[in-house]
């Protein structure tokens, strides 16, 4: 042993804290971490987690009108509301709606995103205009569809009085029937709710389009591909992600719709617009059923986790991820 | 024959001129290099024969057509590019077969085609994986895959090797020269490296500022730079340059400077008398600048005292910067002589290795 190596044989190695009481030390990372986590969920569990559960709760329960869980059911009601005739034609609507919305939405999104995305004079105008609907409130967009479908004096029926085109009465014609049995009404609503959407469907993809470089388009075009081949080898595989985005967020957005039905329709005529959204606020605070909506937010909120898992699952392999 | 043809092709962006009055004719089978600083707009040109710009003045020809207006796909070339542009949602195979596929050729001679290219660039074991998967050097033999799988007229090159590590773009430099030797076709590159253009090109193009400075074989163009310009460029460590005035003394014609005076030989004589007021630049090569006098040698030279300002040792050789009074000149020289920095040594220069240019035109005299 050299004189200055230090006389380590005589002084015992501290034992850290952790090994002689490792529930201590698992106890302390737990504590840190939930220092972190503590704000979100408290968040989540007052706004998210405690209605849900109280939701399937309440599904059990026939209640009072003041919401009190007045005689326990257990799963008859659920099979009640969701057996129901009025549950399956909402259903239906509610599909029906985001069949009306989301695809053609996102055509048209994309439509307009290619045009903006042109190296043009005044391009960033038609930018501004396109994703301009993403600052409109529901409720703005709702009352100028209004008047813009107004019977009377709208603008959507000037326009077919001239081609000479009947009158249509769009918010409130309970007879006339357009695709899969469903009135006007619905179609009225579906609009204004892709008016709504285009504008962030447009920037999302605008936002997309941008970022695919340049050279991918001049090396395909230097190997023999026409307009046509380079959107669809190269735009839309590049865009991929970004589409998969917009169809997941849009059908959770057309699934959610309620203010523009409030305002355009109150889920009528004859239900045909009361999408499951609308009948839980018919059901809990028009007829003061809570159990009732309660089941049919439970049903709600399966739907859309099957539908957007469904999605992920199917589309998620078309996808490329840079 | 020429095959690719620039007649007097300008290209402005805007008010930024980034090629003017360009003429130049390509050979068949020929590999010419245009080499330049960034922005001289060699990317430009090379984008004009591809179809990717325009000529906004002049016309380009391709096999004596003029294909101004002709779409990129049409005009039989491959290119290509500085960062690959490589499919990155395509396998390699994919991207290999992507330009055939457009042509609308039968699946199995595209995959034939395919698979005999990717042997070739070593590539056979890749084919199933995205760019993304591979290494530097592999995406760029994909792209050079890609380009030579459609067996075009022209190969276009924009700084291919640029984002490959030092010791890879050497390699891949020899590669590419024994492919063009192989594919017997036309390449234009497009390089800001002289290296890689003295060491490719058949011939090179030299460009600044959008305007040609010289066009020839790469050891004439080392030999005889016609401008400053070129002089400047080509070669490293770069050709020492410095003022220098001409005089007549007892019928010798003189070029005298603050580094010292050197007696012109005839035709060089002959040749300065074209500068217009006297007013002119020599230029003197590293390698040219010996240490010791002159004596023995038998020819023409010049012996300026110089002090040793710093010394790079490369293991083969030593550049050496001296000091002459306001002028700084480097040397090549042996690196087993040792210098002594402030020592004063004599340098010797042979005065048939000097350059003389015009100080107001910057061209070439003699």
């Amino acid at each position: 042993m050299k004189s200055g190596d230090a006389p380590t044989a005589a002084l015992p190695a501290p034992i850290p804290l952790g090994r002689r009481y490792p529930w201590l030390e698992g106890l302390s990372r737990f504590g840190g971490g939930m220092l972190f986590l503590w704000p979100s969920i408290l968040l989540f569990g007052g706004f998210v987690f405690y209605p849900l559960f109280k939701s399937v709760y309440l599904g059990f329960f026939v209640s009072d009108p003041f919401g009190r869980g007045q005689e326990f059911v257990g799963f008859d009601q659920y099979r009640e509301v969701l057996t129901s005739p009025d549950f399956r034609k909402s259903l239906l609507v509610t599909f029906l709606f985001a069949l009306y919305t989301v695809p053609t939405g996102m055509v048209l999104g994309l439509v307009l995103a290619l045009l903006a995305n042109q190296r043009l004079r005044g391009a960033l105008f038609f930018r501004t205009v396109f994703s301009s609907t993403i600052a409109a409130s529901v409720a703005v967009a709702a009352v100028m569809w209004l008047m813009l479908l107004n019977p009377s004096a709208g603008f959507v029926n000037w326009i077919l009085g001239q081609f000479d085109l009947p009158r249509v009465n769009w918010l409130t014609d309970p007879q006339w029937r357009t695709i899969w049995d469903s009135g006007p009404a619905l179609m009225a609503v579906s609009l204004t709710t892709i008016w709504l959407n285009i504008g962030f469907t447009t920037l999302v993809l605008l936002a997309a389009l941008q970022n695919i470089p340049q050279e991918l388009y001049e090396s395909a075009r230097v190997d023999g591909a026409s307009p046509w081949s380079l959107l669809r080898h190269i735009t839309l595989p590049m865009l991929s992600p970004s589409l998969l985005f917009v169809v997941v967020v849009s059908t959770i957005i057309a699934f959610q719709s309620f203010g523009q039905i409030h305002i355009l329709t109150r889920g009528g005529p004859l239900d045909a617009t009361n999408v499951i959204v609308y009948s839980i606020y018919t059901d809990a605070f028009i007829n003061f059923e809570y159990g009732a909506a309660a089941v049919r937010a439970v049903a709600l909120f399966l739907l859309m986790l099957t539908i957007t898992l469904i999605q992920l699952r199917f589309l998620e392999r078309r996808v490329f991820y840079r | 024959m020429a095959l690719v043809t620039f007649d007097n092709v300008s290209k402005f962006f805007g008010e930024v001129v980034a090629v003017k009055d360009f003429s130049l004719e390509i050979y068949d089978r020929e590999f010419i290099v245009l080499v330049g600083p960034s922005g001289c707009g060699k990317s430009t040109a090379l984008r004009i024969v591809a179809g990717l710009e325009s000529p906004s003045k002049g016309n380009i020809l391709i096999k004596d057509q003029v294909v101004n207006d002709v779409e990129p796909k049409r005009r039989d070339i491959a290119m290509v590019f500085q960062n690959y542009a490589l499919y990155p949602h395509m396998s390699v195979y994919d991207n290999i077969a992507f330009g055939l596929r457009m042509r609308g050729l039968h699946r199995r001679e595209i995959d034939r085609l395919v698979k005999e290219a990717a042997q070739n660039l070593g590539l056979g074991d890749l084919l199933r994986r995205k760019p993304g998967e591979l290494s530097g050097g592999q995406r760029q033999r994909v792209a050079l895959g890609r380009a030579i799988v459609r067996r075009p007229v022209v190969y276009l090159m924009d700084e291919p090797l640029s984002n490959l590590d030092a010791k890879l773009r050497v390699q891949t430099r020899a590669e590419l020269v024994k492919m063009h030797r192989l594919l017997q076709t036309t390449f234009i590159y497009v390089t800001h490296d002289q290296v890689e253009a003295m060491t490719m090109g058949d011939r090179i193009a030299i460009l600044d500022q959008g305007v040609l400075q010289q066009v020839g074989p790469p050891q004439e163009v080392y030999d005889r730079p016609g401008n400053i310009f070129v002089a400047g460029f080509i070669g490293s460590p770069a050709m020492n340059m410095f003022p220098a005035r001409l005089q007549t003394r007892d019928g010798d014609a003189f070029a005298d400077s603050e580094a010292g005076s050197f007696r012109l030989n005839s035709q060089q004589a002959h040749g300065a008398t074209d500068a217009a007021d006297g007013e002119i630049v020599v230029g003197v090569r590293p390698e040219h600048l010996y240490v010791g006098g002159g004596e023995g040698s038998g020819a023409v030279s010049a012996t300026l005292g110089a002090m040793v300002d710093l010394v790079e040792y490369l293991g083969n050789e030593a550049h050496v910067t001296f000091s002459l009074s306001d002028t700084t000149l480097v040397a090549r020289l042996d690196a087993r002589v040792k210098m002594k920095l402030g020592e004063t040594v004599p340098l010797t220069v042979l005065v048939e290795n000097l350059h003389l240019f015009d100080r107001t035109s910057g061209q070439r005299l003699a």
